[in-house]
């Protein structure tokens, strides 16, 4: 790292060793009970870590992730992209979208519960529900965004209604898209932990939850620092990924 | 680190006021549209599901019943309170510490990745802790509603308080404005816009974690309403209680965009 950058990072590097520092502190002078030192937090990761049980509950998390999150991109875009193709559909449609949108989505979460049961496939749909909406809300904002010009000139080229969508709609799309993605990550994550709470407790929602229950503060400690920084991760990721996309748009 | 983290989005005004729906032929395919989806959701459950699952001809019978219930009544006034109460808590919290962040390059370095991560955190992993901290009370609903709501609210005013055009603070200083008369003075009606979408998200924030918190703590308000409900199978009954949920979201939405029009005439979104 060269002189410059060292000098840009110092700021955030002393903001976090300053950070770390107090909590140490504050940890080390209140009971074990209400608050445990950065150190022993650590240490606990790292023995969680060791001993396997973090892994698989990681992997566990990740598929419940990963299955919720790529249906909600699935099913998003290409009905995003539809109902701003169809006009009639999305003038009717979207006040729904938005009041559904506007929902505490976790308020659904007993009836779930109470229908489906605690297996896996009612976990995937909370965490669909979590993260659909972003997705399917940015890409009719921004499928219904393209100038009309574009369609026309491909209208005037006779271009079929797939070409239409594959060479004007679809790229066009893409970066507002990418915008509801990365906000769907976010959500994603929330409803994942939701299901891991309230469905059955699996994964790392179920760390968190057994530490909580046995008053082991050094367990809860040690996962909300995980999943936090997993959150921070994957935020991280969204943006880049949101950037990328974002390059040609103006 | 480039500040596109802290972008957080600002109040939409595109969709049209309702009167124009009219005007513009919008009314035809909404009510349409509404009706197509009530009568599947009906067809679906009475042919495909058990009785107690809530169907809108249900629910619609059930709500006459659910809103002259004290209990429910007293559920709705606790959760409300509760999120009032989080809601002011994190304004004052969140505007303050929004400011400085904003306006100062000091206290933006050391508290920038802090807001950051807080604000990527879900949630609801906090409850555990919380519970642990507050005991299972009111206290620790609170404190999640805080935790929910005062980090989108600093990120916004941040921002706001960073996007004051430069000519705004070379004028009050050339009339030697003092630092505090400026925040309050100049940055914060500046940055009113941001605040309001701000809070805008805080809000539907402050309101999951109200009900996320009354799920895990099984304390009284609308939450525990919809829980205990549900887990009774009186699930028309419990849905009442989402769509007032609902209600509470959209009307925040629409209290925000009216407020943006009708006080900041002079704000555009950027496009």
């Amino acid at each position: 790292m060269n002189i410059n950058g060292l000098r840009r990072q110092a700021p955030v590097l002393l903001s976090l060793l300053v950070g770390i520092g107090l909590w140490e502190i504050a940890g080390r002078s209140t009971s074990a009970a209400f608050m445990v030192p950065f150190s022993t937090t650590v240490e606990r990761l790292w023995t969680m870590t060791v001993s396997g049980s973090l892994i698989a509950q990681f992997l566990d998390s990740a598929e419940l992730f990963g299955a919720g999150f790529v249906l909600a991109v699935i099913v998003g875009v290409p009905l995003g992209l539809l109902l701003a193709r169809v006009r009639v559909l999305r003038v009717g449609i979207e006040p729904y979208i938005m009041l559904v949108y506007a929902t505490p989505m976790v308020a659904l979460i007993p009836f779930i519960l109470s229908m489906m049961g605690f297996g896996f496939a009612p976990k995937v749909l909370v965490v669909f529900l979590f993260a659909v909406f972003p997705v399917l809300y940015n890409t009719v904002e921004g499928a219904r965004s393209i100038k009309p010009e574009l369609i026309e000139v491909a209208r005037s080229y006779r271009s079929s209604e797939w070409a239409l969508w594959r060479e004007v709609m679809f790229p066009y799309t893409l970066p507002y898209a990418m915008t509801g993605v990365r906000q769907a990550i976010g959500r994603a994550l929330v409803g994942m932990v939701a299901a891991e709470f309230f469905l059955s407790a699996t994964g790392l929602g179920q760390i968190i939850m057994t530490a909580s229950q046995s008053f082991d503060t050094a367990g809860v400690f040690a996962s909300i620092l995980l999943i936090g920084l997993i959150g921070v991760g994957l935020m991280r990721l969204g943006l880049k990924i949101e950037q990328h996309f974002a390059r040609w748009r103006q | 680190m480039s500040h596109a983290s802290l972008v957080a989005p600002v109040p939409s005004s595109a969709s049209p006021p309702p009167r124009a729906a009219w005007r513009n032929g919008a009314a035809l395919p909404r009510i349409v549209c509404g009706i197509v989806l009530l009568a599947v959701w009906e067809a679906v459950v009475r042919l495909f599901a058990p009785a107690y699952v809530a169907k809108p001809t249900a629910i619609i019978a059930a709500i006459p019943r659910v809103i002259v219930d004290p209990k429910f009544f007293d559920s709705v006034g606790v959760t409300l309170l509760a999120v009032a109460e989080g809601l002011a808590i994190a304004m004052v919290l969140g505007v303050s510490l929004g400011l400085l962040v904003g306006r100062s390059t000091a206290v933006d370095r050391a508290l920038r990745h802090y807001v950051n991560g807080f604000y990527a955190v879900p949630m609801i992993i906090v409850l555990p802790l919380f519970s642990l901290w507050f005991g299972y009370s009111g206290a620790t609903r609170l404190a999640t509603i805080i935790f929910a709501a005062v980090f989108s609210i600093i990120v916004n005013v941040a921002d706001g308080a960073r996007c004051v055009p430069r000519e705004f603070i070379e004028v009050a200083q050339s009339f030697r404005s003092g630092r505090a008369r400026m925040l309050t003075d100049i940055v914060l009606p500046s940055s009113m816009p941001y605040l309001l979408a701000g809070f805008r998200l805080a809000a539907g924030r402050a309101l999951i974690g109200a009900v996320v918190a009354e799920f895990f703590l099984s304390i009284g308000g609308i939450g525990y309403y919809i829980l205990y409900n549900s887990r009774s199978y009186h699930h028309n009954e419990a849905f009442v209680g989402v769509l007032l949920l609902a209600g509470f979201g959209v009307g925040f939405e629409l209290l925000v965009n009216w407020s943006t029009r009708h006080f900041m005439p002079w704000y555009r979104r950027g496009d």
